[in-house]
């Protein structure tokens, strides 16, 4: 049960990171920052301008 | 006890391997289970991991834990930030898994199921993950370098920028190609196309959503999303059987292609937050569940392998592309073998997130392992059709007939019977108008899901579904990788236009963003638009020309990672990248050779333009012998940039080996990890 839940947990993780939640997290305790909508945004027209320079593959 | 235990059970799983290997190399005349496919991959894949990574990361690397990588010495909590090892590989995994591994396999399935499956795995263990491993290792030791920047750094100027080029000339090839395979699972396909057409609407919701409505709540608005899409599926059933709408979403292949073009130039031009962003986030986790279902379902089912193990195309003559084995079978499976892409994202994101040096390992080589395996699925996914619906579905109209009972004909001519009546019922029952000549791979591996998806639950009440299900996956995450890619190319020659003119270099300079989108997109519109048009069915030219670039781009990143291996071990271990880089470079250019110069028409782009001027002179001939006679030359233009790479290489090794040049590697210097376990 318990490896179950770990296993689990590690998903969302995996998830997560995917999902850029987890950089935006590290983001917001990295400036000391609240989350707020503009913040987001901020975060996402870094993050994203970064992302799609680099080649995706095939 | 335990080393007995140890060597006891890894014995046990070598002989496994072995014996499956040799169940499905020397079976004949008699049916072939897919779990043995499966089996000798996961024996293989074990065996090369637990024992020749380990050699890799021991002798060769001399991976050291306490070490501090770039993601600790640079951590900024964007970029540069260490990683569990597991989330990392997830990232990695998703990062590197493309249409490649699934399309490659399925169109090699001509040859039969034997040469492309042993290919996947001896080329994982040996050459795919040996590259993605050394490569991201030697990027970790570069404070996360790219592949460009390590070949300047190693070889030299000529390397550097001669990579660059070569990258940007494949991402044209890349586009056409893969916008080909959307454009031949569309066309004339209501269904199909109303449930693309719907995503786009969908990603402009979801990134309206994530931007104004939920900020930061990426997962939440995936699963709308995904809600979204599947009832999309639904939706386009009700459309295909609609009197009025089902016309309107019926299109053309040429109608697809400047649809496809004109969505690529609008999607590299808008902001990414819009449209690219949520569809990516969306792709990526359709692509990981779809990935684990077939798993799962090729696990559950154990359905047999129809497809013999060597078909009659072994000689050259078959219908989906023209050529031997050798070595055509070696470049039709780049990715889920070795691809030149992943070296870029080895030498991109993943070194900057690896918490521990000896990570590189697991991420490095055990992702590829993952890839091949899901290249083994793929392939038998296409195996578990019959050979006459295989072929009919993947033969071209100009090749198999343009009837369906002249194609029908053809194909049970060569040996693998199939009936018109046969193909229209499997078409009404999936719920197509036709399936014949429907080339580019991506149908054929949605029909053979379908069926093991089917059979997992719900029969063949609900193929149909699944196999739409299919379509819409593998289109999503294709547009997806056309709307970046063509981003990137734009970065790429934006970055090149910039040493000529500076404006043209300025990404935020709107004249010159429009202008360098309309170059990328024009380019890969122009050859996908001429493959809508071959009567071949493209797929036949431009899928080995891919083929070749990607393989050429791996050479590339081999080139380098021998370099490294070169200064930092001397000749002893330079075996372990060079033996893949020979063998890729004599793989390579010898497809490219016989692609340009093979006095065969059905092989060669120049016989086949001379072919074309020898016969009755029309506007469609002149355009297709043209079109051959570029073909011809941007493959030769791949293999004279790599030849340059290579003898810049060469150049480099003789001077390192004579004593004339420096051999110091350019690593950052030795730094103490002060990383808490909990951390790693």
């Amino acid at each position: 049960m318990k490896t179950l839940a770990r296993a689990a947990a590690l998903l969302v993780a995996v998830l997560r990171e995917l999902a850029d939640e987890s950089a935006y997290r590290r983001h917001l305790k990295a400036h000391g920052v609240p989350h707020s909508g503009d913040e987001w945004r901020r975060f996402c027209d870094e993050r994203l301008l970064a992302k799609y320079t680099r080649p995706k593959c095939c | 006890m335990k080393r007995i235990l140890g060597t006891l059970a890894w014995t046990g799983v070598s002989v496994l391997g072995a014996a499956a290997l040799a169940g499905i190399a020397l079976r004949r005349g008699e049916p072939v289970n897919s779990i043995w496919l499966v089996l000798a991959a996961a024996c293989v894949f074990a065996v090369g991991y637990r024992f020749y990574s380990k050699f890799i990361a021991a002798h060769l690397m001399a991976l050291d834990a306490t070490r501090a990588t770039p993601a600790e010495r640079f951590r900024n909590g964007h970029d540069f930030e260490p990683t569990n090892k597991w989330i990392l590989f997830g990232h990695h995994f998703a990062a590197i898994a493309g249409p490649g591994p699934l399309v490659g396999p399925v169109l090699a399935a001509q040859f039969g199921y034997l040469p492309g499956t042993l290919w996947i795995i001896a080329g994982a263990v040996f050459a795919g993950a040996v590259q993605d491993f050394v490569i991201l290792f030697a990027s970790v030791r570069r404070d996360g370098k790219s592949l460009g920047e390590m070949a300047r750094n190693e070889i030299g100027k000529v390397g550097g920028f001669t990579a660059l080029l070569t990258l940007l000339l494949i991402m044209v090839i890349l586009l056409a190609v893969i916008g080909l395979v959307v454009v031949n699972a569309l066309r004339a396909s209501p269904w199909g196309t109303f449930t693309i057409a719907a995503t786009m609407p969908i990603a402009v919701f979801m990134g309206v959503y994530l931007r104004f409505l939920r900020p930061g709540k990426v997962l939440e608005c995936s699963v709308i999303g995904f809600v979204l899409v599947m009832a999309a599926i639904f939706g386009g059933q009700a459309v295909a059987a609609s009197p009025a709408l089902a016309p309107v979403f019926t299109l053309s292949g040429a109608a697809l292609a400047v649809a496809i073009i004109g969505y690529g130039f609008l999607a590299s031009a808008l902001p990414v937050w819009l449209l690219l962003a949520p569809r990516d986030y969306l792709s990526t986790f359709v692509k990981l569940g779809v990935v684990l279902m077939l798993a799962a379902g090729i696990l559950l089912v154990r359905p047999g392998l129809e497809l013999p193990a060597l078909t009659r195309f072994t000689d050259g003559s078959g219908p989906i592309f023209a050529g031997k084995i050798f070595p055509f079978c070696f470049i039709t499976i780049a990715c889920g073998a070795v691809s030149g892409f992943h070296s870029l994202i080895a030498s991109g994101t993943t070194p900057k997130m690896i918490a521990c040096e000896r990570h590189a390992r697991p991420i490095g080589y055990g992702s590829m392992l993952l890839e091949g395996f899901v290249a083994v699925m793929a392939m038998v996914a296409a195996c578990v059709l019959q050979p006459g619906v295989y072929f009919a579905v993947n033969s071209p109209a100009g090749i198999a007939g343009a009837t369906p009972a002249a194609a029908a004909a053809t194909i049970s001519s060569w040996g693998f019977p199939v009936t018109a009546e046969q193909m229209a019922a499997l078409a009404r029952e999936v719920g197509e108008k036709t399936l014949f000549a429907r080339t580019g791979g991506a149908p054929s591996l949605a029909l053979g899901m379908a069926q093991i998806f089917a059979k997992t639950g719900g029969g063949r009440a609900i193929i149909a579904f699944w196999y739409h299900f299919a379509i819409m996956f593998e289109a999503l995450f294709i547009l997806t990788l056309i709307d970046a890619g063509t981003r990137v190319g734009r970065f790429m020659l934006q970055d090149l236009l910039g040493h000529v003119w500076k404006p043209a270099g300025r990404t935020s300079w709107m004249p010159g963003v429009l202008g360098t989108s309309a170059a990328i997109v024009l380019a890969w519109g122009y050859f996908l638009y001429q493959g809508v048009l071959d009567p071949l069915g493209g797929i036949n030219s431009l899928w080995p020309l891919f083929g070749i670039a990607n393989q050429l781009l791996a050479a590339v990143a081999l080139c380098v990672a021998t370099t490294i291996v070169l200064k930092m071990r001397g000749l002893k271990y330079t075996w372990v990248t060079g033996v893949p880089l020979a063998w890729l470079v004599i793989v390579t250019f010898t497809a490219g050779w016989q692609k340009i110069f093979s006095p065969l028409p059905r092989v060669g782009f120049l016989a086949h333009a001379a072919l074309l001027d020898r016969g009755a002179r029309t506007a469609e001939s002149a355009r297709l012998a043209f079109n051959d006679r570029l073909d011809a030359v941007v493959c030769g233009l791949f293999v004279v940039l790599v030849a340059a790479i290579l003898a810049d290489s060469i150049r480099v090794w003789a001077g390192i080996l004579r004593g004339a040049r420096d051999v110091r590697v350019t690593e950052a210097p030795y730094m103490a990890s002060h990383l808490r376990p909990e951390e790693i």
